[in-house]
């Protein structure tokens, strides 16, 4: 374990902050009034290889690791977090399909995801308290010919723009969620639609929407993984999101504190910028710990994962952290900015409603703690 | 196809600099190292045209031995090959030094058709880096460059001057200095960046140049550098009528030299 970057890793940050800073901070404003999908940003960040960014150069990837993946998505969430929303739950399916795919899996999806040519999308909610057992939950039922799938995935990302999925599906109606399997399943499947849309407090741009599936026939090569595996592959493809979701909280949390302390500067009450009011600099001083230190922890989640050793409990533990500190952050930089601050002509509001979708996003909210405690109590 | 070498200077980031309130002193303790902005330009164009075209381009810097991290940034953009020279001398150059230094590594280093310099750096701006690198190496110099094309042996550079452009040919070997206006230059792509580890760059050492003392000495010395904060005037005027506190603000605007 390494405390500091790579020259590398630097670079890739940097530039990504760059990118961000070029092609985020114009649209940012626009793409949370409105909702729409961002097409030409996303065309721009394949083209920065951001959607292979962890992928082995045999599948078109940067080879980049997950530690510049998280310094890649705090940056792109410094400027708008929705757009590494999408670059996030994209890589929640490649990361599935590289890591439990076969050798004809991999060649078929891999190199299309990692251009940009296709986008991906990890699809494992349901209505029901648990996948597999409410009245939609999406069932897969073993043919002679393969799989047919009914039900419903709901609050799917890029859904109605990705063009693969990878669904987790109950194999087995005795078992529920621990039945689950994962398919690969292409938005052109006959019997799949698309729900409406559906709007969202914050991290606008990046769709939401519901998976129906009507007797969607899958060949025996769309299983992902083993049949049982898909419990398996659901907790660790959620510790990666944990940690990349993380990557995005710091990064709304140090663009929110960035601003507060020039907006503390500029401020002049009682003769004097509010900066120099000491209970202004510890609600500055506090946030950029909690950013900082939240920051070590994602990287070296992502560095376990680069090394290829467990990394789960290490995930939920800045999942953890920062759900406890997400709100904290955001309060005291709005507090620090007043009555302008709470205006929805800046920009806390709109961070405000995106850093709550960051942390309560694709994870249980007991997650963290269950991983962290069945790991001290084993 | 050209053979093509862009020079760069590796900066302080300006934006990392801190001014205290106390004495207007700079604190560049914790800055961060950047390419510099014209720089960038000069690079960017001299890749694009060998991308466009064929031929090679590398590149050079001088400065302290903190120039080895600016190495994986500059190949990220494009060029083949990195030399620099890393040596405290370049803590105090001014352009008379960073000439001499770069115009000896050149000549040790090989012959280009085209050397690309930036028109001036972020930090100290002298604009005579390109003029004096040409003098040293008997070549002309094309600046303020805001466009350029090379076919052949030749480049055609559009001059941005005070209130004209100028249309110039020269025949290799010539060097150039560009503006911002030339290009935008690239965001390295993660692939770039990856592949720049891959890529050679050579150490050239201050003592292989044969320069004298007197070649390293600066002519102009930076004495200090202090930051330079904008006080508000905090006046008010109050007149009830506001006729009377246009005209108020209009002579106090006078007053201070604005007409």
């Amino acid at each position: 374990m390494s405390i500091y970057l790579t020259e590398e890793q630097e670079l890739i940050g940097k530039n990504a902050q760059g990118f961000a800073k070029e092609n985020l901070d114009p649209i940012v404003v626009e793409l949370d009034h409105t909702g729409n999908y961002p097409a030409d940003v996303v065309k721009k960040m394949a083209e920065q290889d951001f959607m292979g960014l962890f992928l082995p150069a045999e599948f078109g990837g940067a080879e980049a690791g997950y530690v510049s993946f998280v310094e890649v998505i705090e940056n792109l969430s410094r400027s708008c977090p929705a757009a590494a929303s999408i670059v996030v739950n994209h890589s929640l399916a490649v990361y599935a399909i590289q890591r439990w795919g076969t050798a004809a899996q991999k060649k078929e999806y891999l190199p299309s995801l990692a251009s940009g040519k296709t986008l991906g999308a990890f699809a494992i909610f349901e209505n029901g308290p648990t996948p597999g057992v409410g009245p939609d939950a999406l069932m897969a039922v073993k043919k002679a010919e393969g799989w047919v799938l009914n039900g419903t995935k709901t609050y799917v990302r890029n859904a109605g723009k990705a063009d693969v999925y990878v669904v987790l599906a109950c194999s087995d109606p005795a078992a529920g969620a621990k039945a689950l399997t994962a398919f690969i399943v292409s938005s052109k499947a006959a019997g799949l639609t698309v729900g409406e849309p559906k709007e969202t407090m914050g991290l606008k741009g990046c769709p939401v929407a519901d998976l129906n599936f009507e007797n969607v026939m899958l060949a025996e090569t769309a299983v992902l993984g083993a049949v049982t595996e898909g419990p398996e592959l659901v907790a660790e493809t959620l510790a990666v999101a944990a940690i990349a979701e993380a990557a995005q909280t710091v990064g709304i949390g140090q663009a929110a504190v960035e601003h507060a302390a020039a907006y503390s500067k500029s401020r002049v009450q009682f003769g004097r910028p509010i900066a120099t009011l000491q209970a202004i600099q510890t609600l500055l001083a506090e946030t950029a710990t909690d950013c900082h230190m939240a920051r070590l922890g994602i990287r070296y989640a992502a560095e376990l994962l680069d090394n290829g050793e467990p990394f789960q409990v290490e995930a939920a533990m800045v999942k953890q952290f920062l759900a406890r500190l997400h709100s904290k952050m955001l309060l005291d930089t709005v507090q620090v900015e007043g009555g302008f601050g709470y205006s929805e002509f800046m920009p806390l509001p709109r961070l405000f409603r995106d850093i709550a979708g960051t942390t309560l996003l694709d994870a249980p909210a007991d997650f963290p703690d269950k991983t962290i405690a069945a790991a001290l109590l084993a | 196809m050209p053979k093509l070498l862009a020079c760069y200077k590796w900066t302080l980031n300006e934006q990392d600099i801190k001014i205290n309130p106390a004495d207007l002193s700079l604190d560049s303790s914790r800055a961060k190292g950047k390419i510099s902005d014209f720089d960038r330009n000069a690079i960017e164009e001299a890749s694009l045209i060998v991308e466009k075209q064929g031929g090679t381009v590398d590149a050079l810097s001088y400065g302290t031995p903190a120039v080895k991290q600016s190495l994986k940034d500059a190949l990220s953009r494009g060029p083949n090959k990195v030399y620099w020279v890393g040596d405290a001398s370049a803590e105090n150059a001014d352009a008379f030094v960073t000439a001499n230094v770069l115009a000896a590594a050149i000549r040790k280093i090989g012959s280009y058709d085209f050397i690309f310099c930036g028109e001036g750096s972020t930090d100290m701006f002298y604009q005579q880096t390109g003029p004096r690198l040409a003098q040293l190496l008997g070549l002309p110099c094309i600046s303020y460059v805001e466009k350029l094309e090379i076919e052949g042996d030749v480049l055609k550079a559009t001059r941005k001057l005070g209130d004209c452009l100028e249309q110039v040919n020269v025949k290799a070997p010539a060097v150039v200095s560009v503006l911002s206006e030339i290009n935008k230059p690239r965001i390295p792509t993660l692939k770039q960046v990856l592949g720049a580890a891959k890529k050679p760059n050579e150490e050239i050492k201050v003592s292989d140049l044969g320069l004298t003392p007197a070649q390293l000495s600066p002519k102009a010395v930076r004495k200090g550098a202090r930051g330079f904060v904008m006080n508000r005037k905090n006046v008010i005027y109050k007149e009830s009528d506001a006729s009377a506190n246009v005209a108020k603000l209009a002579a106090s605007l006078a007053a201070e030299g604005l007409r």
